[in-house]
């Protein structure tokens, strides 16, 4: 059992360095072929997270929820006071979304969500995180200057617009509920999926409408 | 601890690497570590003790190898030191015990069993306590000026500053703790900083930073 030991942990990784293949396809080989000889892991089951992450939960999911509560007031409302019950109606909780805060834009108002001390992200609802969204330019900045982070991204923000950044420093994870786009009003729940982009609920991303326009 | 992994407000990163294809995998060995991460056997070991292994790998390999390496890494020293793989295994590229007292053996799970796996893993981490919250919302709050030895949530860019509730979240789970395997539930908040409370180049601006915050990171301000 863990012995909660830093100190040994720390030579650990100083042994790893020495020890592991340099290349990172060949230690995370050489661990599942350890951990499969060991008992502690089945390789078909590996395949079917890779399947499930791949095929079935992703930004999709995300989009899905963010499309119902673009058409139905009351969903919107729901997933704004209880968002894992709100995503579970469709079937959608699951790993890290158990304290899901929805956060919503408004002309005022646009929310970024990061994870400086890691890499936090809500699994079940958007899939694997982005590179960017683990890479240290983005954890860094996020906090300190949103404003330049999103302009790589071609977001501009209005200066009477207030950016709230959302770091996940717990067990809450963040979803942006962007705002609905101008000129999609006749469009039905399956066509509004299609104009939310994995960015706009993560926060880089926040005009849609270019995408109604791309789909006329 | 005062390690690599606190990158919030640190400078000299570069711009963002922003193009990224929404594949969730760009390389197999990426898809099976996660695969790894998901179902490996891990009895005894909390969230936050592997967050506080990860935040131990050595500065260089931390920011110079990919993530999912770094889960890796991570899942390496965790079994380590819990005894359960060694160096000389590693080694060898097998198990050299016995050792069987790992419970009884992990079974192949279909792709439906595992989405229903991810769906029972939606894991709560609150609790009812009997201790009150000490402070509710817009209550003015201090974070504390310093970190903690081991694990910690209350990054350094925010220590010492002063915020505002903005919302009570209830008791959850306590990382520094749970990071030496003890489950204690504390009331956490979510807090709201002026981006100008916290960052000296920053003038004249509405913008602001949300954190959640345990309460004895906090006092009333």
């Amino acid at each position: 059992m863990p012995e909660f030991d830093a100190e040994k942990v720390a030579e650990i990784h100083q042994h790893l360095h020495s020890h592991l293949p340099s290349e990172s396809a060949l230690r995370v080989k050489a661990l599942e072929t350890l951990l499969v000889d060991k008992g502690l892991v089945n390789p078909q089951t590996i395949d079917a997270w890779i399947e499930a992450y791949t095929e079935e939960i992703g930004p999709k999911r995300g989009a899905r929820v963010v499309a119902k509560a673009w058409s139905d007031p009351a969903y919107k409302k729901r997933l704004l006071q209880d968002a894992p019950a709100a995503i579970d109606e469709l079937g959608f909780l699951g790993k890290a979304t158990a304290h899901l805060k929805v956060v919503e834009n408004t002309d005022q108002v646009h929310n970024l969500v990061v994870c400086t001390l890691c890499s936090c992200y809500p699994f079940s609802i958007l899939g694997i995180a982005p590179a960017w969204y683990k890479a240290a330019a983005y954890r860094s900045r996020a906090v300190r200057e949103p404003r330049g982070v999103l302009a790589e991204f071609g977001v501009a923000i209005d200066d009477d617009v207030e950016v709230r950044v959302w770091d996940s420093t717990a067990e809450l994870r963040y979803l942006v509920l962007p705002q609905r786009p101008p000129g999609s009003e006749g469009m039905t729940e399956d066509q509004l999926v299609e104009l939310v982009s994995r960015n706009s609920m993560i926060g880089t991303d926040r005009d849609l409408g270019a995408n109604t326009r791309s789909q006329d | 601890m005062d390690g690599i992994h606190d990158l919030g407000g640190k400078q000299g990163y570069g711009p963002v690497e922003v193009d990224d294809e929404e594949s969730p995998f760009h390389h197999d060995w990426e898809g099976r570590e996660w695969g790894i991460a998901q179902c490996a056997r891990t009895p005894g070991i909390t969230i936050d003790w592997w967050r506080h292994c990860r935040e131990l790998i050595m500065p260089e390999d931390y920011l110079g190898r990919p993530y999912f390496d770094s889960w890796a890494q991570t899942d390496f020293a965790t079994y380590i030191e819990a005894g359960w793989i060694t160096l000389d295994e590693i080694d060898a590229g097998k198990s050299l015990s016995d050792k069987t007292d790992f419970g009884n053996p992990v079974t192949a799970m279909t792709l439906q069993q595992v989405l229903q796996e991810d769906h029972d893993h939606a894991v709560r981490f609150d609790a009812e306590i009997d201790a009150p919250p000490a402070f509710s919302v817009g209550a003015q709050v201090i974070t504390s000026s310093h970190g903690n030895n081991g694990h910690t949530r209350l990054p350094q860019y925010a220590r010492g500053r002063r915020g505002t509730v903005h919302a009570c979240n209830g008791a959850h789970v306590f990382p520094d703790l749970s990071a030496e395997g003890k489950e204690i539930h504390q009331h956490c908040y979510n807090v709201c900083f002026a981006a100008a409370e916290l960052w000296p180049e920053v003038e004249n601006t509405r913008d602001k930073v949300h954190l959640d915050l345990w309460e004895s990171y906090l006092v009333a301000g």
